[in-house]
């Protein structure tokens, strides 16, 4: 079972998230609110594969990608974006994330590109 | 063998090696404007010079045949071995130089001088590219087990962000390739980019060692790829720059190509067929496949054969035996046939015909070769190649072309520097251009460089005494068209391209030796333009044919406006000797046809006959005749010399054959009306 | 030597003092048989203005486009209609092909270079264009110096015509 680090600033998207993913055999090692809580738990936890929203307090999400490729190069990282934000998601994709799905999303689409991680 | 039988064999022999480098530097210069050689063009290549090599030792001549040979060991190296680093440039010259080699030695040949050039030089410069490929591709041996995979895919519209969605993809691929190019590859803030993967896909074209099936499995796992597909295109060569992770960074400097046969079977013997199938295809298509070379003079007796059967026809048809008779069934099969001549007829007159395009396309090499030598950045944009012109035209306005595109290149265009310091774009542009205008094909050769100086043409044309009206009233056109003089030439200095003694004066007089002619117009600092007009002799026009007496003149169906018969309350006047008639309320002037060509005809009132409203340089005129007998495309042929030189046709641009036989006289509108 | 050689050699042989005869008003007149290429009827002609009234026109000569001229008016002679013993003789020299209308053709003779003298020295029309005289048994024949007979100004100016 595959281990998943939920990154969101919004209660409501780490508990969709969390609820769906769960239900499809995924095990939810930890949520972080923030960019510098998620790089804390990443090194804590090491799980499989991190959704990482970009806009958050403290540290962003592209800070966290890039320090957390800096603690592990094969990290794998789904990258959930706001309509809009091209650019982030640019950089996001260049610091090191895998791939990125954009809010709303379909749980289908969100499950399939997990499938590819 | 003697030698006088031997004489067909050399012909041929000249003849078709000169086509064949012909051939072979169009090839080139098309190629080398998209910086890359694809396998159709090396295998084309590779075949002219085999063919050079084996008629030239036929003929012993054993150094074309050797320095043929290198070069077809060179190509024989680009086929079969697909080296991935390979100076083009270098290429390219090096086949232009080995083109001019043997053309020169042609030329000696044909002038019956012994063909002596040393070969060896050449040779060695070959031979050194071919090691230097070697070399440089060893280490690239990795590289060659690599494949190349062109892929089209479709995002899913819903997924979003295509262009992340492609840039994604890219990312990932970029683990398994170091060469990768794709369109559109501006992903960002580019909303055409967006609109353009929806409609066409983006394409990714790359090369690889992983399988095809690791390849195909990316792709399909991809959550938003809707659709994808690999694409099999040969033709299109891929340029890919390995070892540099800037693509775009494969300029002047490295100048490396990579030439790459497209491999998406897995199936070798599969893949080995499909590309000899392309490669017949391409033979296929390549336009000079479809071409065959005919003697001019089997052409000109074509011609005349068809006349005559086009005259017995007539004869047979009218043929006073079957007067009276009722022949249904003869009848038929009479009009069948004389449709089957007309269209006869029509082909024979069309085959004399030739596109612009190969004396339009020689001026790529010119540009090339003197932009090198200048130190000058030019493109030539060429239009209207398509437009058809008499073979005879063809062979006399090369060289005023060529001459022209030369001057542009050496005294128009500024260099590079210049450019860029008073702002133009540092690449010069010479348009060449053709068209057909009304009766006559314009041919029109442009320039974006300095243009012509008035001042200095003025004081030029002073010295020399050519102005014979007041200063002032010279517009600045008549000033440009003093360059065509004779002696005319503000450049002191003569230059290895445009020098050589010949001037505008002898460009004119080719022209105009053929009926045409020359004009040009300029705006200093931007540039000039010059106007070739050639005649309508020759040309196949499309003519409106009219009775006056017992004759038939032909003038062309561009000019004519329309054609009425007056009423008898249509306001005519007279003033002196000049009659004219109201339109519409405009006041033409009337020109009446049988006064002028001095002709006997019944039809003298005006109201009998009818009035032809004719335009020609701005200028409407009624013209007056018996009757209108319809309209045709004549081929037009030039007056007997004994007549042109007899006197000086004023009224006559030429004559032409009817459909029946009967000559009729193609009228110079333009000078009847100076009358 | 080849056989082109020969054949031309053999065909100068032929054709050497050869002329051909052809007939206007009672002269009998000799055109030299290397310019002759061939004797037609009487053609359609088509009229062409500006031209001076001996040059009738021009013909379709099997597509070739030539000009015509009668013989008789460049003669000075009177206008004649044609009939069906009219013939054009088309003659080429210097790369010049000109169709000439005569009242008939009659024969091809031989006269043999020793035969014909210097013509005598009148200014009349009629021998303006006359190369030499030859003797045929008892008639003569003038012989036609085809040169001068295309290219010859006429005495009348040619502006004449342009009025």
């Amino acid at each position: 079972m595959k281990k998943v680090l939920i990154v969101d600033d919004a209660e409501f998207m780490r508990l969709s998230l969390r609820t769906f993913l769960g239900k499809h055999g995924y095990e939810i090692i930890g949520e972080a609110a923030d960019g510098k809580m998620a790089l804390d738990l990443y090194e804590k936890e090491r799980p499989d594969i991190v959704t990482m929203d970009l806009t958050m307090p403290v540290m962003d999400g592209i800070e966290s990608i890039k320090e957390i490729m800096k603690i592990d190069k094969d990290a794998k990282i789904l990258v959930v974006s706001a309509m809009g934000q091209e650019t982030k998601v640019r950089d996001a994709i260049l610091a090191g994330a895998k791939n990125f799905i954009v809010k709303p999303f379909t749980e289908e689409s969100v499950l399939k590109v997990l499938s590819t991680f | 063998m003697s030698d006088k039988q031997n004489e067909p064999m050399l012909d041929m022999f000249l003849f078709e090696t000169q086509e064949l480098l012909n051939e072979l530097e169009q090839d080139l210069l098309l190629g080398e404007k998209s910086d890359s050689l694809d396998l159709a063009k090396i295998n084309e290549i590779f075949r002219i010079m085999h063919t050079i090599k084996g008629s030239a030792s036929m003929m012993f001549y054993t150094h074309i045949a050797s320095v043929a040979h290198s070069l077809e060991d060179l190509f024989y190296c680009l086929r079969e071995e697909n080296p991935k680093i390979v100076d083009y440039s270098r290429l390219t010259d090096l086949v232009l130089e080995v083109s001019d080699f043997i053309k020169l030695e042609l030329e000696k040949i044909e002038q019956g001088l012994e063909p002596d050039a040393d070969p060896e030089q050449i040779k060695n410069e070959m031979n050194q590219m071919l090691q230097k490929i070697k070399q440089d591709n060893m280490e690239m041996e990795e590289v060659n087990s690599m494949e190349q995979y062109k892929v089209v895919i479709f995002f899913d519209e819903a997924c979003q962000m295509e262009n992340m969605r492609a840039f994604t993809l890219i990312r990932e691929l970029e683990d398994i390739t170091n060469d990768m190019v794709y369109t559109p590859n501006e992903l960002f803030d580019n909303e055409e980019a967006l609109q353009i993967m929806r409609k066409e896909g983006f394409q990714i074209t790359f090369l690889t060692n992983i399988g095809y099936s690791s390849i195909q499995q990316i792709f399909a796992e991809n959550p938003f790829i809707r659709n994808f597909e690999f694409v099999e295109d040969l033709c299109e060569e891929l340029v890919i720059s390995s070892n540099h992770d800037d693509i775009t960074s494969c300029s002047d400097e490295s100048n490396c190509i990579k030439i790459e046969e497209l491999k998406v079977e897995e199936n070798k013997a599969d893949k080995s067929k499909i590309e000899e199938c392309n490669i017949e295809e391409h033979k296929a298509q390549a336009p000079n496949q479809k071409m065959i070379s005919v003697n001019v003079n089997k052409l000109d007796v074509l011609m005349d054969l068809v006349g005559e059967i086009v005259m017995l026809e007539e004869m047979v048809m009218k043929s006073p035996d079957l007067e009276g008779l009722k022949l249904p069934n003869f009848n038929k099969t009479a009009t069948q046939l004389q449709k089957l001549t007309g269209e006869l007829r029509e082909i024979v007159m069309s085959i004399r015909m030739l596109p612009l395009s190969f004396t339009f396309q020689k001026m790529h090499r010119i540009v090339r070769d003197m932009s090198k030598k200048l130190d000058k950045n030019v493109e030539i944009v060429l239009e209207g190649e398509e437009t058809e012109v008499d073979k005879n035209i063809i062979e006399k306005i090369s060289d005023p072309i060529m001459h022209l595109v030369r001057n542009a290149m050496d005294h128009g265009i500024e260099t590079m520097e210049m450019r860029q310091r008073i702002g133009k774009p540092i690449t010069g542009t010479i348009k060449l251009s053709a068209q057909n205008v009304g009766s006559d094909v314009l041919i029109t050769i442009q320039d974006d460089g300095k243009g012509l100086n008035k001042e200095k043409i003025l004081q030029k044309a002073k010295k020399n005494g050519l102005i014979v009206k007041p200063e002032g009233e010279l517009t600045d056109k008549e000033i440009y068209n003093f360059i065509f003089q004779p002696g005319f030439s503000t450049k002191e200095n003569i230059s290895e391209f445009s020098g050589r003694g010949v001037g505008m004066d002898v460009v004119a007089k080719n022209i105009e030796n053929i009926g045409g002619s020359v004009s040009v117009d300029s705006e200093e600092g931007k540039g000039m333009i010059v106007y070739l007009k050639l005649p309508l002799t020759l040309a196949i026009i499309e003519g409106m044919n009219l009775k006056v007496g017992a004759s038939v003149f032909t003038i062309p169906t561009s000019i004519v406006k329309e054609s009425f018969r007056p009423k008898s309350n249509d306001a005519l006047m007279k003033e002196e000797n000049h009659e004219m008639i109201m339109v519409r309320g405009e006041v033409y002037p009337i020109l009446r046809l049988h006064h002028i060509l001095n002709i006997k005809t019944e039809i003298t009132d005006l109201h009998e006959g009818i009035m032809i409203m004719v335009e020609q340089n701005d200028q409407k005129i009624c013209i007056f005749c018996d009757a209108l007998l319809g309209q045709q495309q004549v081929v037009v042929k030039a007056l007997p010399s004994y007549l042109r030189r007899m006197n000086q046709m004023k009224y006559l641009a030429g004559c032409t054959l009817l459909g029946d036989g009967t000559i009729s006289l193609i009228l110079d509108l333009a000078n009847v009306k100076k009358k | 030597m080849t056989n082109i050689e020969e054949i031309e050699e053999l065909e100068e042989d032929t054709q050497k003092d050869k002329f051909l005869l052809f007939s206007i008003d009672t002269n009998y007149y000799g055109i030299d048989i290397k310019t002759v290429i061939e004797i037609i009827g009487i053609q359609p002609i088509t009229e062409v203005p500006e031209l001076p009234d001996y040059i009738r026109g021009v013909i379709n000569l099997r597509g070739t486009i030539i000009p015509v001229m009668d013989v008789r008016l460049r003669f000075e002679k009177e206008y004649r209609e044609y009939c069906d013993r009219t013939c054009i003789i088309v003659i080429e020299t210097n790369n010049v092909m000109v169709g000439l209308i005569v009242d008939s053709v009659a024969e091809v003779a031989v006269i043999p270079n020793e035969n014909i003298m210097e013509p005598p020295c009148i200014t009349s029309e009629g021998y303006r264009y006359i190369k030499g005289i030859g003797k045929c048994g008892d008639s003569v024949r003038l012989i036609i110096d085809c040169d001068r007979l295309l290219n010859e100004e006429e005495s009348r100016s040619i502006s004449d015509f342009n009025v």
